[in-house]
């Protein structure tokens, strides 16, 4: 349908008088186009629509490979990686060891950490954990320190062996003599990486001496009370010295029970000791995959760069679109001005 | 695939009258409109590469950069009577069979009479019969915008003959 149709009908005459009358060009001017010679090819032109896709394809480009170069560069080979894994320094202690290697071994280890003192009644808790390298390890050193526990004179309080399809774990809570304990951790220590160390020691001498005293004291309060029902009294004076000796005699017992549980206390150390095999480590991937890996990272490394950099520049280059249309705008509205006055 | 040399030589024969037509009613005068249409085709040769026929015909596109011409000839002018104060001087007095053979005297006068901006919208809608959607982009507004700026300038065409015609 031609335009001319869609005018209003009261302006249909008009339409069709003005397009019938159009003007056209004379011959000069079609000769002047005609002779219109065309640019001479220039070697490069800026097309922004055509840059900025193939600049933002230069850049995905260049990230890639980068990230790729990097990837390869980077990822270590795989002989190199079973390498690492055999040469991890690991003391181990598998098979029972003389006692003689044990204690050197536990004095390299332990010189600096707290010894028992002679002489003195004293509580000793040690919490060990220590790693070895699998699961037989685990069972084997679990065995050993319970074994070597009852060779030093020791007991074991509780055991504990956990050993699921991922990670296994024995947990064992012993008393071993205190005079003992140092070559007890130290063989311990030995079973593989010593994870944690934590030692406690109490001082018991005091209270002993304490209860000691105390138990002195009333022994002989008990003697003169016995010495005093000796002697005649009145009823009313025996009924209450009978019933002071019967609580001193109580009270003396009581002491002498907690005092034999201290020096109980101070002659074997507690440790617990928890022994755990590594996780099995995850299936090594081949060297593509640690290619690929590094590749990813260095990827998220330059998104990372990227999306800081938009975080920077984003309002700035908010601000200059803003201006930009801003300037669009203006400059329609100043040339729709210049047409209605010309 | 990009046009060609030959492509613009057939495209600038075939729209040259439509270019011409669309300049006389811009500016209203046949010598300028005659000098804006050869300066058009000289920047659409040089600039024949970027046209891409997807985003519309070559009329069209010919016809933007036309009115682009015409602007910056209209700021020019503009420019130098501002600077020379010789506004009254130059503006040019009505003259018989400008916008084109044949038109009755009081349509040529009433034309006239109109401002560029509407004469431009009757040039694209009803001379040179491009649809609502091509004249809107070379105008840079909507269709709708275009369809009452057009009824706009036809009422006010024909109440200045009407007014001509009653003198």
């Amino acid at each position: 349908m031609s335009p001319l149709e869609l005018v209003d009908d009261r302006f249909g005459e008009l339409a069709r008088e003005l397009h019938a009358a159009r003007p056209v060009a004379p011959e000069g001017l079609r000769e002047r186009v005609r002779a219109l010679a065309p640019p001479a090819p220039r070697r490069f032109e800026l097309n922004l629509r055509m840059l900025v896709p193939a600049a933002g394809l230069a850049a995905i480009a260049v990230s890639l490979a980068v990230a790729g170069g990097i990837g390869v560069l980077h990822s270590p080979k795989s002989t190199e990686h079973g390498t690492i894994q055999a040469r991890r320094p690991v003391a181990r202690l598998a098979a029972p060891v003389p006692q003689a290697e044990s204690k050197a071994l536990g004095q390299r280890v332990f010189g600096a950490t707290l010894a028992p003192a002679a002489g003195r009644l004293q509580q000793y808790d040690a919490n060990l954990t220590v790693r070895v390298d699998n699961r037989d390890d685990l069972s084997k050193t679990t065995q050993d320190a319970l074994r070597f526990t009852r060779r030093l004179g020791g007991f074991v309080v509780w055991a504990r062996y956990a050993a699921p399809s991922d990670r296994g774990a024995s947990e064992l809570a012993l008393r071993v003599p205190v005079d003992h304990v140092q070559q007890a951790i130290a063989h311990f220590s030995a079973y593989g990486t010593l994870v944690s160390q934590r030692i406690v020691l109490k001082d018991l001498q005091q209270r002993v001496d304490g209860l000691t005293a105390r138990i002195s004291r009333l022994r002989a309060e008990v003697a003169a009370l016995k010495e005093q029902l000796g002697r005649v009294l009145t009823p009313e004076r025996r009924a209450l010295l009978e019933q002071r000796l019967q609580r001193d005699q109580a009270q003396v017992a009581l002491l002498t029970r907690s005092k034999a549980a201290s020096v109980r206390r101070a002659s074997m150390s507690r440790i617990a000791l928890t022994i755990a095999d590594r996780p099995k480590p995850a299936a090594a991937p081949g060297r593509l995959g640690r290619t690929l890996h590094e590749a990813g990272s260095v990827l998220a490394r330059e998104l990372e760069v990227l999306l800081y950099a938009l975080v920077v520049a984003g309002p700035l280059l908010l601000i200059g679109l803003a201006a930009m249309v801003a300037g669009r705008v203006a400059r329609r509205r100043s040339d729709e001005r210049l047409l209605e006055r010309s | 695939m990009k046009p060609s040399a030959q492509d613009f030589a057939e495209a600038a024969e075939r729209h040259l009258d439509d270019v011409h037509a669309f300049l006389v009613y811009l500016t209203g005068d046949r010598n300028v409109a005659e000098d804006l249409t050869a300066e058009t085709f000289a920047r659409a040769l040089e600039r024949w590469r970027r046209y891409d026929p997807r985003r519309g015909s070559a009329r069209t596109w010919l016809c933007q950069l036309a009115r682009s011409t015409a602007i910056d000839h209209f700021r020019a002018e503009e420019r130098r009577r501002r600077r020379e104060g010789r506004w009254a001087l130059d503006t040019p007095a009505s003259e018989e069979g400008v916008f084109g053979e044949g038109l009755s005297p009081e349509l040529e006068r009433a034309l006239s009479r109109l401002s560029a901006s509407e004469r431009e919208v009757v040039a694209l809608r009803i001379v040179l019969e491009l649809d609502g959607e091509s004249a809107a982009r070379v105008l840079g507004i909507s269709a709708t915008a275009c369809s009452t700026r057009l009824s706009r300038a036809l009422q006010k065409l024909e109440r200045e003959v009407s007014a001509d015609v009653a003198a």
